[in-house]
């Protein structure tokens, strides 16, 4: 049985008013479906359902999130029966949202381990459907549709093709410094320095851009889920530039240099042989892609990034002062297990 | 409908004062805020905080600008977690070019506690002399860049003195809760409540050289954070040595609620208090009059509900732009409301925030600004009338560091080249060089080694600067929004100018163990920035004078709406001149000062 959490109004409150109430349903927000589509009357709707910490006293893992199903009924009445089912539980005992105070919305907190990624559906009214905030949604190998959520830190791929990622992964590790003649022996033996046992609990591959592709997959499957076509014609087109220019090598297992050169040129925006008529400015994606990765690497690791904190670290090593303490202690202030501040949660 | 005493409007610095003196007296108080209940861990059912030490809090991921109708359309935008949305309640201002943009600029924070959730809590008495501007500069000549003599015409005494304000700073310093020292200070001072400053962050001593140097008398910043547990409050300040030193301060609400935001402070005291009601997620749409007095608050509640309640006192405190726009928005439904409130064309008038800017460089060393509050040293050398006369200024203003700013790597990239939240990424995004060893060489250059010093002055109150209601663009409710129309007076450049000049010195001076030959390549004020007419420095003020002439104010001494018995506006909107410091402290002050009159009446 998926534990249900106890939380009260107030926290349920908190996470509707600003973006779900409102007068005026018209499409004013642009996430990848602006028109018709629902959605776009939603502030943020890649929030639903809702992914939060929940402190556990008792467990120095913190291994769970709570995560916060909402349903607001359509026509704004309340008194609608809404369950959800879905792969965090047993699929066939369809579990029941509570009608929140006198309104129209219906919620349920549960608690769910770190690192998933899961699907499910919920009965409105008898009828099954699709969540009809969550952006978020996957296809089954039996065709129905579900809606899709991940908890923090969650390594599986979701919207990125596996050829996509690896390449990626070759784009990210040239714009991180990681690669740099200093960067690589830190890198190595940082990660090596974790030994297997440590090597945090879904055990990252040895990932040159230190979690950044990662980030990047959740980032384009959930907040910037409009950018993800930016992705999907960029990497195809640099993949086939890339094999132009070299026929014989894969291009992720191209050297450093083609990489820097490729920079260079999508900076000015002159790309030899880029198909413009595709994707029209090729700085831009550099951009983007710039934006993206240093987010990654930099960011609290629960966005799916900073590799075992690789990022934080890199810098921690980097900057000492003469006495060899750091310069940048960072786990002072970040909650245990992954810093190590007394009184902070996280 | 439901009655109360006293209905505030607003939880931040200007609405929390009021609620919290009244309902200990025995009042019923109802507060309605529009954002959400944002808890520190321990009072949090999930046994977290709300408020995270995450760096995509206070700046998320990008959205786009779907409004159509501005110059802005389809821009990127990031916003924290508290702040409105563009697409659902912008600000629109008009640039230099005539064309309207929607901006974040002017939005403090959407959640309980407002703006002082984020806020990097410096907080500085104003002078004895901002509040007599209007004297000061009465009959002088020597005011640079003053051709039309507008300073001399528009500058303002306040209707209260320093004296009169005194006791009510060192009460709100008291009940908040601050650190800081007073020796030095070119202010009056009856009581001395700070608690004990943590030791400085090392870059700052770059300041305090310079400073010396310069013989500009230093204190250390008063910052609104509890060092000591906090009695008015019920604080306690964790084992944790300096716990409250993270780098994540300004712009970052405190999990640990050691930032002394009203929530913490002034609010969740009276949390167990039969009279006193808070309801968060309610945003009040307008206000109803009944002869001269507010009859009716009306707002949507979490559902979006319409709900309406009485007060038998009402006080606005959305912060300047939104209690403005209430107001208009509430003459806009009813002609006799607007003429009531607005006879003299004054309402939305005057609007202020600061001069404000300074200076910033690469200094020798590097330090770990993450172990740091917003700010070390600050100096009221400034301020003194022998600096403003020898400079030809109306006014004088505060200088401080900044230390937290810039601590934390992806705030360093995404704040490199630009302050404000219109422009934030742009500079790092746009500089497409820094990849792979140009990144290296970036972080190299930059982590942790650059220390800014700023300045907050006051700005030269002018008619034309102003709040509207937007022509055609509305809000989720559709309630027209607030169109920003500002600009920057040429005396506001000179004295901008000199003040960037002030930073620079203590800079150059400071870099060089006193020489000032250190280079410092940057400094600068807000009016060269692209989009200088929007720029608010989270500064807030004016709007609604209060004064003692009914003929040019819009409220009375007490803050009180002239023509009306029973409406308050006890936010930044009061003030006549946006004071030579940042406005938080005196917002609070002055609202235990409104509390007392209406204690008096109640
Ligand atoms: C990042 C940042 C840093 C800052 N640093 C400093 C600093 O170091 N020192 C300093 O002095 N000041 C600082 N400030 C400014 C400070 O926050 C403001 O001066 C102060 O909060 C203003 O008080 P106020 O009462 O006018 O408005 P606020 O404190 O913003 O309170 C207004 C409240 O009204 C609510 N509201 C608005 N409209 C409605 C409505 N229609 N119905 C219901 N509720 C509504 C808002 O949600 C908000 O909670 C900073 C601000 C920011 C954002």
């Amino acid at each position: 049985m998926v534990p249900v959490l106890a939380v009260d109004n107030e926290y349920l409150f908190g996470l509707i008013g600003k973006f779900l109430a409102r007068e005026d349903a018209g499409p004013r927000h642009d996430y990848g479906h602006l028109g018709a589509d629902p959605r776009a009357g939603i502030l943020e709707p890649w929030r639903f359902p809702w992914v939060d910490a929940v402190y556990d006293p008792d467990d120095a893992a913190q291994a769970y999130n709570a995560v916060t199903f909402v349903h607001a009924a359509a026509d704004r009445q309340p008194g609608h029966a809404v369950q959800v089912a879905g792969s965090f539980a047993d699929l066939h005992t369809p579990l029941p949202l509570l009608p929140l105070a006198d309104t129209h919305y219906a919620t349920l907190t549960l608690r769910i381990r770190k690192g998933e990624v899961h699907h499910y559906r919920l009965r409105i009214d008898g009828v099954w459907q699709v969540d009809p905030i969550n952006p978020q949604r996957m296809m089954l190998d039996n065709g129905v549709e579900w809606s899709r959520f991940f908890t923090w830190g969650a390594t599986r791929r979701l919207v990125l093709e596996r050829w996509e990622s690896r390449l990626l992964q070759r784009l990210c590790s040239h714009i991180l410094p990681f690669h740099t003649a200093d960067g690589e022996t830190f890198f190595k033996r940082v990660h090596d320095a974790q030994g297997p046992a440590n090597r945090a609990p879904h055990a990252y591959r040895l990932d040159e851009s230190a979690g950044a592709v990662n980030f990047i997959d959740k980032l384009l499957a959930r907040e910037e889920a409009h950018h993800l076509v930016d992705y999907q014609i960029c990497l195809e087109l640099i993949d086939g530039l890339l094999r132009q220019r070299n026929p014989v090598i894969e291009p992720w297992k191209l050297p450093r240099e083609v990489f820097a050169e490729l920079y260079r040129e999508m900076a000015t925006a002159s790309v030899a042989g880029w198909n413009y008529g595709r994707y029209g400015n090729p700085r831009y994606f550099l951009q983007l892609l710039r934006r993206h990765t240093l987010t990654g690497v930099f960011s609290h690791p629960r966005y799916g990034g900073n590799a075992m904190t690789l990022g934080w670290k890199y810098l921690e090593e980097r900057y000492r002062d003469a006495s060899g303490a750091t310069l940048f202690d960072w786990g002072r202030a970040i909650e245990a297990p992954l810093g190590r501040n007394s009184a902070y949660r996280g | 409908m439901e009655r109360f005493d006293v209905v505030i409007i607003g939880s931040g610095a200007g609405g929390a004062p009021i609620a919290a003196r009244l309902a200990r007296a025995g009042h019923s108080v109802l507060v309605l805020e529009k954002g959400p209940l944002l808890r520190t861990q321990e009072e949090h059912p999930l046994g977290v905080s709300d408020f995270k030490r995450d760096e995509l809090f206070a700046t998320g991921a990008e959205k786009r600008l779907t409004l159509s109708g501005v110059a802005n359309h389809f821009d990127s935008f990031y916003s924290s977690h508290v702040e409105p949305d563009l697409n659902d309640e912008p600000h629109i201002y008009e640039g230099a070019d005539g064309l309207d943009r929607a901006t974040i600029e002017g939005y403090t924070a959407q959640v309980v506690g407002g703006g002082t959730q984020l806020y990097g809590a410096v907080s500085l008495r104003f002078s004895e002399l901002d509040l007599r501007l209007g004297s000061f500069n009465a009959g002088r000549s020597d005011i640079v860049g003053d051709p039309n003599g507008d300073v001399r015409r528009e500058a303002r005494d306040w209707p209260i003195d320093y004296a009169t304000l005194e006791p009510y700073y060192c009460e709100a310093e008291r009940l908040v809760g601050i650190n800081g020292t007073r020796a030095n200070q070119g202010k009056p001072f009856s009581a001395d409540h700070y608690q004990t400053p943590y030791a400085p962050n090392p870059i700052s001593a770059y300041v305090a050289t310079g400073m010396d140097a310069l013989g500009l008398p230093r204190y250390r910043t008063p910052l609104a954070v509890i060092t000591e547990d906090h009695a008015p409050s019920g604080r306690i300040v964790p084992a944790a040595a300096e716990a409250a030193k993270t780098g994540y301060v300004n712009r970052y609400g405190d999990p640990l609620g050691l930032k002394s935001n009203t929530w913490v402070a002034l609010l969740r005291p009276l949390s167990g208090m039969a009279n006193f009601t808070l309801r968060a997620n309610c945003v009040v749409t307008h206000l109803e009059m009944a002869g001269d007095r507010i009859s009716k608050v009306v707002y949507r509640d979490v559902a979006g509900r319409p709900v309406e309640v009485a007060g038998g006192l009402v006080v606005v405190a959305c912060s300047a732009i939104e209690s403005v726009r209430l107001l208009l928005l509430s003459g806009e439904r009813d002609p006799a409301f607007a003429a009531r409130l607005n006879g003299n064309g004054l309402l939305g008038r005057h609007f202020l925030t600061h001069c404000f800017g300074g200076a910033e460089a690469i200094m020798p060393g590097r330090f770990d600004k993450s172990v740091s509050l917003d700010s070390d040293w600050a100096t009221d050398a400034c301020a003194s009338e022998d600096f403003i006369r020898s400079q030809g200024l109306w006014a004088g203003g505060a200088i401080y560091n900044n230390t937290s700013d810039q601590a934390l790597p992806i705030s360093l990239a995404r704040t490199h080249g630009s302050q404000d939240m219109d422009t934030i990424w742009q500079t790092f995004v746009d500089d497409t060089a820094l990849t792979g060893d140009a990144l290296n060489a970036f972080f190299d250059a930059n982590f942790g080694t650059r220390l800014s010093v700023s300045f907050m002055a006051n700005q030269v109150p002018l008619f034309d600067n102003r709040i509207e209601l937007h022509p055609s663009i509305r809000d989720k409710w559709g309630r027209r929004v607030a169109y920003i129309r500002k600009t920057w007076h040429s005396h506001d450049v000179h004295l901008m100018n000199v003040f960037a000049e002030q930073c620079r010195r203590i800079l150059a001076f400071g870099g060089d163990g006193g020489k000032g030959q250190f280079p410092v390549s940057e400094f600068g004020a807000i009016y060269m920035a692209a989009n200088a007419r929007a720029r608010i420095a989270n500064h807030i003020l004016g709007g609604m004078r209060f004064g003692s002439d009914a003929a040019d104010s819009v409220l009375d001494p007490n803050c009180r709406a002239w023509q009306f018995d029973n409406l308050y506006v006890t936010d930044g909107a009061f003030m006549p001149t946006s004071g030579g410091a940042n406005p938080t402290l005196t917002i609070q002050a002055n609202a235990l000062r409104v509390a007392d009159q209406l204690l008096a009446r109640l």
